[in-house]
């Protein structure tokens, strides 16, 4: 190819642009069609994102914190001989990392709940009252009563469901029945001092709350702890804290585990909740490849002959092949930045409101969500529509492009 | 490269088409042989069907031939490939076309340059060419309109400048006047006469408009794909049309003259080329 010969961008430009003008109608109408199919996709992103980041900050915040560090073993036995003997080896290295907004140390264990004649089986959690409030908003989930009082040994708080099953109400004695380090099942009076309510069923039918430093005792653990819980300033920092623990703490220890891993119900939610924005961006990009072929193939009927002339009087097939993919590219560009846009106002204007499916609270709740959505506009999903709408344009600029390029120069010239 | 080239700018030999519609073959050209030489105002007279757009077209490189030879300016255009066609057609022919299919969304201007810049002249470069060429064609100012505000009279003259616009050694027209009234169809062809007198460039045009076949230098009549008479004539020389036009200073006689005398030597250069070939 002669590299001399050739077009300048602007008139392909111009080429593309006057084309698309040329028949305003039809472009209108297809511009529409797109805006309205990027606006509807921005938007369904944006509730699916703000409906998912709610999800993550209440489970996060609910129990789990961003990131749990165990001694190796004890996320799959649950026994307190996995322990972390020598928690202060890792809290030191807390201070070290800025995106660290809070951590504190607990011991879980299963135990079994009495009052008056009701049992029910427990999962005792033992943490620090004032450390607890760094890393989850458990203290402000206490719905009846108040939160753990430092350096009061025998407060206790239950989960919302599991009070009610046991009929306790505050103030109630409670015996706590666990096993001990070695084996040996002990018991102990707790005085029922609130009563929390996550909204998480699997934690509101199962938590018995009381603070760290009586279990240590309670338990003959000394400063042992089986979990070290710790927040992050942004979901987004997890990973990088995962990797520098992961780096810092030997793995032969300690286990390392995300907010993920800790609850595969919320993982699978998570994964389901991508397909789903997946499936919804794919019936989107497929409507949008049909309006565009269809409009390009018209488009290309029409010019058949106009097309052919170009070709006649010097404008090599690539050339022809590239002036079409251009338009097309255009058409969807100018739709997808507009349709962006027109969605981005919607979600602004929903964003402080929020969308109210109070009708649905306990749904909702089951799944850490909150009854009022707030959709939530993401770099990330900025990206992967704006992305998917040039692979459409793209995809559908090919075939009447490589149509163009096929065209018979002597049938096109005959065209009246 | 051919043999002929120093001879005749066009040269075919037992040219034959055909098209089929289904299984029932429809001949187009039938065995046709034909000479052209440079700075011939050459017409193909011929009724509907007689092959004349099949001819320009296989000239023009725009469509095969089932079989003969093609030499255009001393190439083999049967032996290109789509893209090498294409190149050849860029820097060495013309088109003007009955429907003048200028490309609608370019101004006349922009419709002109646009030849230009596929030969890689800057934009700029090639607006000033289609400025000069749509000057030379009288409708220098109406170079910023659209072809659909343009009457066609104006819009083949568009056609013609962009023909002329990326200088080629031969034009192709088919029908030019057909879509013309006949004063303006008048005015156009003595503007391609005028043009071809004035720049030698060869025009091989396609037609049944009387006035056309009077203005030709050479007139070929097609009847079912084949030659059935061709003579030459030297015509009367083309009527000024703009005073403009440099050449339109010469006195009329000089530019008879100077015709005639071109017309001597590509009939002799003819003569020479036949003998080379015969020997």
């Amino acid at each position: 190819m002669d590299s001399s010969e050739g077009l300048s961008p602007i008139t392909y430009l111009h080429l593309a642009s006057r084309n698309l003008v040329r028949n305003r109608r039809r472009t209108l109408i297809t511009l529409l069609t797109m805006i309205f199919g990027i606006a509807t996709l921005t938007l369904l992103s944006a509730l699916n994102d703000g409906w998912l980041s709610q999800m993550k900050t209440n489970f996060i915040l609910s129990y789990t914190g961003h990131l749990q560090i165990h001694a190796t073993g004890f996320e799959a036995s649950q026994n307190l001989s996995d322990r972390i003997q020598e928690p202060e080896e890792v809290s030191k290295l807390m201070q070290s990392y800025p995106e660290i907004v809070g951590w504190t140390q607990r011991i879980r264990t299963s135990g079994l709940a009495s009052v008056g004649g009701s049992s029910a089986g427990v999962q005792v959690m033992a943490t620090d009252p004032e450390q607890e409030t760094w890393v989850t908003s458990m203290d402000q989930r206490v719905t009846s009563g108040t939160w753990l009082r430092p350096g009061i040994s025998h407060d206790l708080i239950l989960g919302y469901t599991v009070a009610q099953n046991l009929g306790a109400e505050l103030g109630d004695r409670v015996i706590l029945m666990v096993q001990r380090l070695n084996g040996e099942m002990v018991s102990d009076v707790f005085f029922l001092r609130g009563i929390l309510e996550t909204g998480a069923p699997q934690i509101d039918r199962s938590l018995a709350l009381v603070s760290l430093n009586s279990a240590q005792q309670w338990l003959q653990m000394g400063d042992s702890v089986t979990d070290i819980v710790i927040r992050a300033d942004i979901h987004e920092h997890t990973d990088d804290l995962y990797r520098l623990f992961t780096q810092q703490l030997s793995e032969h220890k300690y286990e390392i585990m995300p907010w993920q891993e800790l609850d595969p119900m919320v993982r699978q939610w998570l994964e389901f909740s991508d397909a789903y924005g997946f499936v919804i961006l794919l019936v989107v990009i497929i409507l949008v490849i049909i309006e565009i072929l269809n409009t390009m193939l018209i488009a290309l009927h029409e010019r058949q002959k106009e097309l052919g002339v170009i070709v006649a009087i010097g404008t090599t097939r690539i050339r022809i092949f590239l002036m079409l993919l251009l338009e097309a590219v255009m058409l969807i560009f100018i739709g997808a930045i507009l349709g962006y846009l027109a969605g981005s106002l919607l979600v602004y204007s929903l964003a402080d409101t929020g969308i109210n499916l109070t009708r649905f609270a306990n749904a909702f709740e089951f799944f850490y969500m909150d009854p009022v959505i707030h959709p939530q506009l993401t770099q990330d999903s900025a990206v992967k529509i704006l992305s998917a709408t040039l692979i459409a344009a793209l995809l559908a600029g090919l075939y009447p492009a490589w149509r163009a390029t096929h065209l018979s120069l002597s049938q096109a010239l005959r065209i009246q | 490269m051919g043999n002929n080239q120093d001879s005749s700018i066009i040269y075919l030999r037992g040219l034959h088409k055909c098209y089929w519609v289904g299984t029932m073959p429809f001949p187009a050209l039938h065995g046709l042989d034909l000479d052209i030489a440079p700075g011939e105002f050459a017409v193909v007279a011929g009724r509907s069907g007689s092959g004349k757009s099949t001819l320009l077209n296989i000239v023009g490189a725009l469509e095969s031939a089932d079989s003969g030879r093609v030499e255009v300016l001393g190439q083999d255009i049967l032996g290109m490939n789509s893209e090498q066609r294409t190149r050849f057609r860029l820097h060495n022919i013309g088109f003007v076309f009955q429907a003048y299919n200028l490309i609608r969304v370019f101004t006349a201007r922009e419709n002109v340059a646009y030849v230009c810049q596929l030969q890689g002249k800057s934009r700029k470069e090639s607006m000033e060419i289609a400025n000069h060429w749509l000057h030379e064609v009288e409708i220098g100012h109406l170079g910023y309109r659209r072809p659909d505000q343009l009457s066609g009279g104006q819009q083949q003259r568009v056609a013609v400048a962009r023909a002329l616009a990326s200088n080629p050694k031969l034009i192709l027209a088919d029908e030019p006047t057909a879509n013309l009234d006949s004063m303006t169809g008048r005015h156009l062809i003595r503007l391609m006469h005028e043009l071809n007198h004035r720049f030698g460039t060869t025009f091989l045009i396609s037609s049944h408009d009387p006035d056309v076949k009077q203005a030709a230098g050479r007139l070929i009549k097609l009847a079912d794909g084949q030659i059935v008479e061709s003579w030459e004539e030297v015509p009367e020389p083309p009527q000024s049309l703009s005073a403009s036009c440099p050449a339109n200073h010469l006195p009329l006689g000089e530019r008879v003259r100077n015709y005639i005398k071109t017309r001597k030597q590509s009939r002799a250069r003819k003569r020479r080329g036949g003998n080379q070939r015969r020997s």
